[in-house]
């Protein structure tokens, strides 16, 4: 029985049904399936497929953004069940592309992955300053900064970043996240940045990981 | 293919305009020069077709044909439209 | 190297240990193999390969021909098209393995090369891949054209986008024309359609990124629609001047850099002047391996764009009239050469094989195969060049 209400969380998910997800939270509860077994054999995987199958083209943003939606709405309900704490989100995440770079479609791609997976997004938009990073980190109380860069030229605003967060003292502070078209691995590694992902995907990958440490 | 040098530029213009895949390109090309389809890549051979046809050459040749001159013989040779070809006939006829 | 008449001096086991490690060619010419062409996996058969990201690795024959199994499998099951054969795989393993710094196809395989705005990188800037030589643009064309033997060349913006060429439509047409009078190869006009320059506060429409991720997803797809409309209308405007001052051809590139919308602009565009300026040939470029659903509903003769692959993108691209396709293939900097090539050929082989015009691939920095670096290295952009054409049966670059 369960098995089915948890192929009924990843279908809801995976359409962006949120009414259909919410019928199936209480569904589950009232069963006495336990609300985390729930996520995490139900919602999570649902959420997961339906990132495979965005980095693969077959399922579109606007889809992406609903399915989004439909996990918040999940999370609220079970969060709402929980002792306090237990289900507090999976991190928070500041995001924008750099200043003199106006390229925001990949970002925006990569923080609607980032809610669909149950992390607290801040999206700062394009051409965003060193200086308002750090400052809109601050203020947000921002667990991770992501930042993109589409241009050879403009790449190198992720170095400042890191470079200001060392002079000002909160390098520890925050984890920091790159990706863009020419940014690779090993930029990440030349400038001192916390991970590199590849596409956003990874970047939700990376993000837990960098979380857990 | 080395455009200038060899038929390279010959080949793009089959392929742009009327939409012929590389080897069917090529062997039109081939007929139209003279030649072997192996042989529109060999400087040795197209160097002195270019020249005897007036299409234009890789190197500066006072007084030989290059720019709108050498299209004009090379739409003729092709059997083709180009469009600046046309405009600039239409200016002068 | 051992030549036909050393070898007839050795004794019989010393030519069947020779054999093990070598190969007749013409003439009786013996040669040696190459330590992975025996296929042999330990340390000394370890080949120089690149990373996507361009770093120069160590892998051994066993891992390499695992990433092209792996690779083409990948593309294959994205795809949903046939993965390599073994032969080809084997045929791939070859070509990366060649210990030539630089390869190439046989005399009588060469394909043309189109120019996607290689002569602005005479005077352009970094941000174009350029070496900043203070040239005018004629005389960058013509370098490009006769010190480089380019089958094909081309000129355009700056800014590599229609939208901003509008306003200054008199001054491209006259350039366009003294230049067309010069060339001698074919000689387009192109730049990106980058439906992104429509939306605010570049342009007259609401931000789609902003809409969708505050949930307004009706309002994300309006706004993507009018940006569509716009576009088709600069795309159109352009062409058709252009076409007035003796355009040889008209390169609608990275198509779909903006999403689905964006693709289905240029291909409304182009169906339009085609339709009604039949003599200017259009080609028209993808930025991807798929197109991106931003939008996720535009259809073009009733088919879904969002999340179309090459073989699928080729058809629409024809069915709208241009003269050649360029295709593209992302390449991931974290795999190896071998896996990204491998994919980028099954890509390339499925697309030439359903089309009917002419496929080009886009082997530039981070596409094709080619790592993702300011001066990809040589002996990758050869690999990539060789196997396309030669696998992929790819019909230009």
């Amino acid at each position: 029985m369960s098995d089915e209400i948890f192929a009924a969380a990843i279908e809801a998910i995976e359409k962006g049904d949120a009414e259909k997800a919410a019928e199936i939270v209480r569904l589950g509860l009232d069963r006495g399936i336990d609300g985390m077994e729930l996520l995490n054999k139900g919602f999570v995987p649902g959420i997961n497929k339906v990132g495979d199958l965005f980095g693969e083209g077959r399922l579109f943003l606007p889809e992406l953004m609903m399915s989004a939606t439909a996990m918040q709405k999940v999370t609220d309900l079970l969060n709402a069940g929980f002792p306090e704490g237990k289900m507090k989100t999976r991190g928070k995440v500041l995001l924008g592309t750099v200043e003199g770079d106006l390229h925001d479609i990949g970002k925006t791609i990569v923080a609607a992955l980032f809610k669909a997976n149950g992390f607290e997004v801040l999206d700062l938009g394009r051409d965003v300053s060193v200086k308002r990073f750090i400052e809109e980190a601050e203020n947000f109380g921002a667990d991770i900064i992501g930042t993109s860069a589409l241009l050879t030229t403009t790449m190198t605003v992720q170095k400042e970043l890191q470079e200001e967060l060392k002079r000002s003292g909160l390098k520890d502070k925050y984890k920091t996240m790159v990706g863009g078209a020419p940014v690779t691995r090993r930029w990440a590694d030349r400038i001192g940045a916390d991970a590199y992902a590849e596409d956003a995907g990874e970047g939700v990958r990376k993000a837990l990981e960098l979380l857990k440490k | 293919m080395g455009g200038l040098r060899t038929a390279g530029d010959l080949v793009g213009w089959m392929q742009i305009v009327r939409k012929m895949k590389i080897n069917e390109a090529k062997q039109y090309v081939a007929k139209k020069l003279g030649v072997d389809v192996i042989d529109l890549t060999n400087e040795e051979v197209i160097r002195s077709v270019r020249e005897d046809l007036g299409i234009g050459v890789v190197t500066s040749v006072a007084g030989s044909p290059k720019g709108i001159r050498a299209k004009i013989k090379i739409a003729e040779l092709l059997d083709i439209h180009i469009n600046s070809v046309d405009l600039f006939l239409s200016q002068v006829r | 190297m051992m030549y036909g008449h050393k070898y007839a001096l050795l004794s019989k086991k010393q030519k069947k240990k020779q054999k093990n490690k070598s190969f007749v060619g013409v003439q009786g010419a013996v040669f040696q193999k190459s330590p992975l062409a025996a296929g042999g996996n330990n340390m000394s058969d370890k080949i120089f390969i690149r990373m996507g990201d361009g770093e120069r690795v160590k892998l051994s024959t066993a891992e390499i021909k695992e990433d092209i199994s792996v690779g083409t499998m990948d593309a294959a099951r994205r795809g949903r098209i046939p993965e390599m054969t073994p032969e080809e795989q084997e045929q791939l393993f070859e070509i990366l393995a060649d210990p030539a710094r630089v390869v190439g196809v046989s005399p009588g395989e060469e394909v043309i090369v189109t120019d996607d705005g290689c002569s602005m990188s005479f005077y352009s800037g970094q941000d174009g891949g350029g070496v900043g030589i203070p040239m005018s643009r004629l005389q960058a064309i013509l370098t490009y054209e006769r010190a480089c033997g380019a089958d094909t060349t081309s000129m355009g913006h700056s800014d590599y986008s229609y939208k901003p060429v509008k306003p200054i439509i008199n001054f491209e047409m006259n350039e366009y024309y003294t230049c067309s009078m010069m060339t001698t190869v074919p000689f387009f006009y192109g730049a990106q359609p980058n439906m992104g320059l429509y939306f605010q506060p570049d342009g007259p429409c609401p931000d789609p990124a902003e809409l969708l991720l505050t949930g307004k997803i009706k309002e994300a797809r309006q706004s993507q629609e009018e940006a569509c409309a716009h576009l088709r209308k600069d795309l159109v405007f352009v062409g058709k001047k252009l076409a007035g001052v003796g355009c040889e051809g008209l390169n609608f590139d990275t198509c779909g850099s903006a999403g689905d919308a964006d693709f289905l602009a240029a291909l409304l565009a182009l169906r339009e002047l085609r339709r009604e300026i039949p003599q200017m040939p259009v080609i028209m470029g993808s930025s991807g391996e798929f197109v991106i659903g931003m939008h996720g509903e535009v259809t073009f003769d009733g088919q879904r764009l969002a999340g179309m692959y090459p073989h699928e993108q080729v058809k629409v691209v024809e069915a709208a009239g241009a003269g050649i396709y360029g295709m593209a293939v992302n390449t991931n900097t974290g795999k190896s050469t071998a896996w990204n090539l491998s994919r980028a050929v099954t890509f390339c082989k499925a697309a030439v094989e359903a089309a009917q015009i002419p496929v080009h691939v886009n082997v530039g920095m981070g596409v094709g195969g080619v790592p993702m670096m300011e001066q990809p290295p040589i002996d990758s952009v050869s690999r990539v060049s060789k196997s396309l054409v030669q696998i992929g049966k790819a019909d230009g670059l």
